[in-house]
């Protein structure tokens, strides 16, 4: 296990005050929260910042998260000393976590590391005290799932992993993995959510199991570009094709389709394939995004085809306006 | 493709398929009726139906309260704040989406 530096994480001194360590987290909490930021650690970040601010706003896990001393580095192989937590309100290590009822604020998201479980438990890994003997409904789970384009217009099954926390007969509560076969329909749109009733966390007593939502997201793709159910891709074009029009194939998710191009395109000009983008009840529109490609004049011939093609357009004004 | 019968399991699109009561969105993204409530007033979500009891929610409620909950959450905001966040997340999605195109 690594030591963490909670103080380098916020970046503040360990003399900080409460109130400039919540300074601190605020401010890196508005620029890595992965609802806002566009930073492609911004999830990983954000999730230090928020451990890190999980102990040092709270004075107690502070003092002890204090007392293993100044002189541990991050990053360094750590084990916590014997009896690191004795005489704290908070019992650390495994054996005695928090239960139900735990002082963790920041909600059900909260996904603390190794160390911090080490040092002050993990919510909900205690006996369920006060809850065991009420039946309940199981929380809702929440994951998410990447799939390429192509998937969306062909439909798809994915194997899903889910950390999930179940109840064992003596009323502790263990996190297990279960792995769940998911069909993901054809026509589906990034950021769309797939509801599986039952499929979350188990009831507690008898209680019906919760929901599973799956959110759904796109890999990057180098071709396509998919903006709700339309599809965008670009097509380059000769500069010959472009003016005097020509038939070329166009790629689609769904194979490859024939497309005139009309006569005197201009580069920019989207020609749009109707109902070509993702499939459903509304099908979107694929939309080929026209670009000139000019091929170089390395050779006489190509040079002297240029200079009769300036010959032939002596009036032609690229820029009318300058 | 996967027409052929599988024992993968089928859900149900929730934008496109689904509405929500108030009771569902509050266990699906853990939150409050109450902080729900807060969000109608402030224009954040348009459920149909006249009391909060005959609220249904369309589906894209799902994911819009979620970010709400995180935002109101994580960075302390009351829901005047989590409107304008939501307003501003809306418009930044509208012009990525015009790069795109």
């Amino acid at each position: 296990m690594k030591y963490k530096d909670y103080y380098e994480t916020l970046g503040v001194p360990r003399t900080a005050t409460q109130d400039e360590i919540k300074q601190a987290y605020r401010k890196l909490a508005r620029k890595y929260h992965p609802d806002v930021s566009k930073l492609a650690d911004a999830e990983a970040r954000f999730k230090e910042i928020n451990e890190a601010n999980e102990v040092l706003k709270d004075p107690e896990k502070r003092t002890a998260y204090d007392q293993m001393g100044s002189n541990w580095k991050a990053g360094q192989d750590f084990q916590p000393p014997p009896n690191w937590d004795a005489g704290f309100e908070f019992r650390g290590g495994q054996g005695s976590p928090f239960g139900a009822g735990g002082t963790f604020g920041a909600g059900a998201d909260f996904d603390p590391s190794d160390f911090f479980e080490t040092l002050f438990g993990r919510r909900g890994a205690g006996p369920s005290a006060g809850r065991r003997r009420t039946s309940a409904q199981g929380e809702d789970h929440h994951a998410k799932v990447l799939i390429d384009v192509e998937d969306a217009y062909r439909g798809a099954e994915r194997t899903i992993s889910l950390r999930a926390p179940v109840e064992g007969p003596d009323g502790r509560v263990q996190m297990q993995e279960r792995t769940l076969d998911v069909h993901i329909p054809k026509g589906i749109r990034p950021g769309q959510h797939l509801r599986l009733a039952g499929q979350g966390n188990a009831g507690i007593g008898g209680g019906k199991p919760g929901d599973l939502y799956l959110e759904i997201a796109f890999n990057p793709h180098s071709r396509f570009r998919v903006d709700g159910a339309d599809v965008y891709v670009d097509l380059p074009l000769a500069p010959w094709e472009a003016a005097l029009g020509a038939s070329v194939d166009v790629p689609t998710p769904d194979g490859t389709v024939q497309l005139t191009v009309p006569k005197g395109s201009s580069a920019g000009r989207k020609l749009r394939l109707k109902g070509r983008g993702l499939p459903g009840k509304n099908p979107g529109d694929l939309y080929a995004v026209l670009a000139i490609v000019v091929p170089k004049a390395e050779t006489d011939a190509a040079r002297a085809a240029y200079e009769s093609l300036a010959n032939a357009f002596p009036n032609f004004q690229p820029r009318p306006n300058s | 493709m996967n027409d052929t019968i599988s024992s993968a399991l089928r859900g149900s699109v929730v934008e496109d398929d689904i509405e929500l009561t108030i009771v569902e969105l509050c266990r699906a993204c853990r939150t409050s009726e109450h902080e729900i409530e807060l969000w109608v007033v402030e224009g954040v979500l348009q459920p149909r139906g006249e009391s909060r009891e005959s609220w249904r929610f369309g589906g894209d409620a799902l994911a819009r309260i979620r970010v709400a909950t995180r935002l109101t959450r994580d960075l302390d905001l009351n829901a005047p704040g989590v409107a304008l966040a939501l307003d501003l997340l809306d418009r930044i999605a509208e012009l990525e989406s015009r790069l795109v195109r």
